[in-house]
This record gives structure tokens, C-alpha cells and sequence, in this order.
């Protein structure tokens, strides 16, 4: 299937009132090509930034954010070159998927660091920020001797501190426990429907349905699909759907349901039947009319593959 | 002047842990041992000592010394990965790379220079400190300059640096005094040779000594400052992992 196929009729990859845009960007390292002729835009909100590893989106990440200059394209935020315009960094800040930080440091000093850097110097902002990530109460600790989870939030904690109208977030939930993720995950929530364009990669995709309402998703450098999951669901209609059936007359419903032009096949494991369908919508209308027929009655019926990670494994097949 | 500052801050605080300190240490005291060397000769205290500053100090000592800060200072950084705080700000370039360097000639001047000072003295040669201190600060703030560029260009800036201290100013800057009028190690000695009592037979025909060397020096390291911050502009920051 063809880029083009999967995006929907109004193109979703692009946003009403952009505040970064991509056009036709192209970045390669020697002879690897990380991103090819990609074109996007991100507007104020939640985005999620999905993609199997080495999909582009840390190179596209640090191509919005001016630390990586594109081979061909363009990158605008807020209208400017990220990489040519230093003021862009007034209101822009990132949060890499690197671990690095400098260790000699406490938390205090770094997240300090960067708002003097900013313009700034104000303690009760560093505070704030600290306290924002849950680290005030270790912000004069080294850095060097915390957990991934808490470099990362010592990271997210110098990105605020900017106060930054958008804010790019590289894999941002790595090595957090889970009280950590889901207030993570709410502070960013936060941010976005406060009006700022918050940009998120991420591999735990269950995380990203519940953070992001829109979605970009990169394969292989390219733009495969974008919208929210349930659009990019539905812009991929020539694809089928697998709907799990379960009852004790797996049989007769079976042979029931191959009968529908709307089915293309029908499996049987024990007491469950795994429906494929191009037109899941009519399966499901048609079912309890089947089963009414074969006398069959259903214990279960759900999507197979409705969550962003089988939509991955649909894009990379 | 926050952002000056608190680069300048970040460049003494983090680029320079403790680690950087006790390797900085061993060519500080190797420069009081190798005063201690010019006792041994049968020269004048002067001589003798000229010929150690030539040869162990200004060829050995203080470009190993200034790599190992001028390394530490933004090369180390960016092969670390952690130099996007600092570049993702809108901080000007020239003002990171002038509080880059900043910090590390200040180190400089309180380690090294401090150092072959007292290498003067140890010697019996304590007219020659003050040459020494001038000498050496000058061609300090050229050599963190040109190592500030070479961790802006090169992934392997600590082995680019060694290459161009030992191949280039070493080897052929002992033959071309083209090459010679552009090296700090060379310059740095012209000064010592022309600002230090007994040490004219280190000039070099053709290579500015005295204050004329100072000059060329600080032409050196705006040069060089200037050329980083063209190039830190182009940088493309891939992280540590890449």
C-alpha cells in the first residue's frame, strides 16, 4: 500500500494553525537516509511520534529543534529556521532520549543552569520546575548517582524551567516507575491543553493513545500514516480488521459468518473464532443476527487489533 | 551577561570534574621537575633553563596540559552528549564559545602558569619567571582556542588535537617557519626568547618574539574563536549514542 492510501482525505498530517512546520525535509547520515521528503506540521496539543526503532523520529525531533540541519526541506517553528534564528530557543525545549547529563551536577544546578542560559534567574522558577518533576526534595543531589527515571525527570524539569511554548519530548517516559509515568503523563496532558504544541515519542504505546490525540506515525524515514488512532484505523479500510468472537458453536456461526461478503476469513482456536474483515462495521452489525440463527450465544466479541501496537505491525508488513 | 556568566560558571563546574583536575596536575608538576632538570646543567641558570623551557616545556607541557583543559572545555562535551543544554538556548554562539574558552584559560592560569613560573624559580632562574607567565598565558589562550575549534570539527578532538600538537607544530612547524608563525608552541617559545634574560639564542628567524609574539598569539586565538563559532553554528548534534 502506498503512503498516500493511509492518510485520510483532509490529510491529517497537517494542522490549521501550525506552530512547526516540516516540509519535504530530507536528513541522511552518509549513505542512510533517516528521514525522506517528510512533510508534517504540529499545532497546539498533544502529538504523538510513532514508529519502530530507526523510523526517523529522533532525527526528526532533533531536526524541529535546529541540533540537526536538514540535506533537503525546511523546518519553521513559529515561522522561524531553528537552526539559523537562536530566539527560536526562547520558546522551544527538548527533552532528548540520550541519559546523558552532565553527573557533576546537582538537579538544582543544571535546571539553574539552563534558566540562567534563558535569561532568567529567578530560584522560586527552578523550584517550581523541580518540584513540578516530584525532585525537589533531591535537588541538591549529583546527578551522576540517580536513576534513569530520575535524569530523565531532572531533563523534563530543565525543559520547563524555559517555560516553553513547545515542547519536544524524546522517548520522555523511559525508566520511569508507573505512579512516575502516569503523572508524567498528565503533566504533559497538561501542557497541551494549555495551548502549548507538545511533541512525544515514544515506544509504550498504550502510553501515547492515553497521552496524545493525534498521532504521526514514521516508518523507515517516511510519513506512513497520521490522525488520531481510530482515523489512521479507518485510512487503513483496505486493510482488514480481526474481530474475536467467542461462544461454544464456533462451527455453525462459522459457516454462518462465511457466508457475508464482508468476511474474508474465519478461523477457529478452541471456543474462539478470529474474524477478518475489510468491513468490520458490517460484521458487527450482521453477528447477532447470526448467531440468533445458529443458536449460538456470544461470551465475548472485541477487536483484535484496535490498539496502536497492532496498527504498527499492519503499517510494517 | 546571565547567559555569559552562567556559562562561564557551568565551564569551571561541570566541563572540568575532579578527574580533569589530577590529570591537569601531572603536567604541572612535571614542569617544577623539569626546573628541577635545569639545575643539572653546567650552563648559566638562564641558559640552562631556555633550553628546558624550549624544549620541555613550550614542546611538551603546556600543549599537554592545554589539551587536556581545551578538551574538557567543549570537545568532551559534545562527545558526551550533553552539550544540547547549552546549545539549545538563545544564547549567541560567540557568547558560548567566548565562556567556553574563558573558563578554561582562567584554569590555565591559575594551574599552568603558576606552575612554570615556579618551574623558573626552581631552576635558579627567577628573572625568567615573569617571561614564563607572559609566554605561557599568551600561548595557553591560543592553544584552548585552537582546541576549542578542533572539538568543534573533529568526533576524536583529544586525538586531532595530539596529531596537531606533534605532526604539525612539532614536525613540520620545526621546518616551516610558515607553520612556525602560526603555532602556539612555537610563538609561545618566540616570546619567551625575546621577553627572558638569556634565552635570545631560542629566536627564530621569520617568527614574531617578545611582545610582537603576544600580538600574533592573541591574532591566533580570535582566529580561532572566531572560526569555532562559524562552526559550532553548523554543528549537527547527533547525541552520544549516534
Amino acid at each position: 500500500m502506498s503512503d498516500a492510501a493511509l492518510l485520510p482525505q483532509d490529510d491529517p498530517a497537517f494542522v490549521a494553525d501550525p506552530t512547526v512546520e516540516v516540509a519535504d525535509l530530507s536528513v541522511w547520515f552518509g549513505p542512510k537516509v533517516a528521514l525522506s521528503e517528510l512533510s508534517c506540521s504540529f499545532g497546539p496539543g498533544v502529538t504523538g511520534l510513532l514508529g519502530p526503532n530507526g523510523a526517523g523520529k529522533t532525527t526528526l525531533m532533533r531536526a524541529i529543534t535546529g541540533l540537526l540541519g536538514p540535506n533537503a526541506g525546511s523546518v519553521r517553528v513559529s515561522g522561524r529556521n531553528p537552526r539559523t534564528d537562536r530566539e527560536v530557543h526562547r520558546a522551544l525545549a527538548l527533552v532528548p532520549e540520550d541519559e546523558a547529563v552532565p553527573g557533576v551536577l546537582t538537579a538544582r544546578q543544571l535546571v539553574r543552569y539552563v534558566s540562567r542560559l534563558h535569561g532568567a534567574n529567578d530560584p522560586a522558577v527552578v523550584d517550581g520546575a523541580l518540584e513540578t518533576v516530584g525532585l525537589l526534595d533531591v535537588a541538591d543531589r549529583r546527578v551522576r548517582g540517580f536513576s534513569k527515571g530520575m535524569r530523565q525527570r531532572t531533563k523534563v524539569a530543565a525543559a520547563l524551567v524555559t517555560e516553553p511554548s513547545i515542547l519536544v519530548l524524546d522517548e520522555p517516559l523511559n525508566g520511569a516507575d508507573p505512579v512516575q509515568r502516569a503523572h508524567l503523563i498528565a503533566l504533559f496532558r497538561r501542557l497541551g491543553s494549555e495551548g502549548r504544541t507538545v511533541i512525544v515519542s515514544s515506544h509504550v504505546l498504550h502510553e501515547v493513545e492515553r497521552l496524545a490525540e493525534r498521532q504521526i506515525v514514521l516508518l523507515r524515514g517516511r510519513l506512513a500514516a497520521a490522525g488520531d488512532h481510530h482515523a489512521i484505523r479507518d485510512a487503513m479500510a483496505d486493510r482488514p480488521r480481526r474481530v474475536l468472537v467467542r461462544t461454544a458453536a464456533t462451527r455453525p456461526l462459522a459457516a454462518a459468518l462465511l457466508e457475508l461478503d464482508a468476511v474474508s476469513s474465519v478461523s477457529i482456536d478452541g471456543d474462539n473464532l478470529v474474524v477478518s474483515s475489510t468491513r468490520a462495521r458490517d460484521v458487527a452489525v450482521a453477528l447477532p443476527r447470526l448467531a440468533r440463527s445458529v443458536e449460538a450465544r456470544l461470551e465475548e466479541v472485541r477487536p483484535l487489533d484496535d490498539s496502536l501496537e497492532s496498527m504498527f505491525r499492519e503499517l510494517v508488513r | 551577561m546571565t547567559a555569559a556568566t552562567a556559562v562561564l560558571g557551568y565551564t569551571l563546574r561541570a566541563c572540568l570534574p575532579l578527574r580533569r583536575w589530577w590529570l591537569l596536575a601531572l603536567p604541572c608538576v612535571g614542569a617544577v621537575l623539569f626546573g628541577l632538570l635545569a639545575r643539572v646543567s653546567e650552563d648559566t641558570p638562564e641558559r640552562a633553563f631556555a633550553q628546558v623551557a624550549a624544549l620541555g616545556l613550550f614542546a611538551l607541557l603546556i600543549p599537554i596540559a592545554c589539551l587536556v583543559i581545551g578538551d574538557a572545555v567543549l570537545g568532551a562535551e559534545i562527545r558526551a552528549g550533553t552539550f544540547h543544554f547549552t546549545w539549545l538556548s538563545p544564547a549567541p554562539v560567540r557568547t558560548i564559545v567566548a565562556g567556553r574558552w574563558l573558563g578554561g584559560w582562567l584554569v590555565a592560569l591559575v594551574t599552568l602558569v603558576p606552575a612554570v613560573a615556579l618551574s623558573a624559580v626552581v631552576a635558579g632562574s627567577p628573572q625568567s619567571a615573569w617571561a614564563m607567565v607572559v609566554a605561557t598565558a599568551a600561548a595557553s589562550a591560543a592553544y584552548l582556542g585552537l582546541f576549542v575549534l578542533v572539538g568543534c570539527v573533529a568526533r576524536r578532538a583529544a586525538v586531532w588535537s595530539l596529531a596537531i600538537v606533534f605532526l604539525i607544530e612539532r614536525l613540520l612547524g620545526a621546518a616551516l617557519s610558515g607553520i612556525a608563525q602560526l603555532s602556539p608552541m612555537w610563538e609561545g617559545r618566540a616570546v619567551f626568547a625575546g621577553l627572558a634574560p638569556g634565552a635570545q639564542e631560542l629566536e627564530r628567524k621569520g617568527v614574531p618574539d617578545g611582545w610582537a609574539g603576544v600580538v600574533r598569539l592573541a591574532v591566533i586565538t580570535l582566529a580561532t574563536l572566531a572560526l569555532a563559532s562559524w562552526r559550532l553554528r553548523h554543528l549537527r548534534l547527533t547525541g552520544a549514542s549516534d
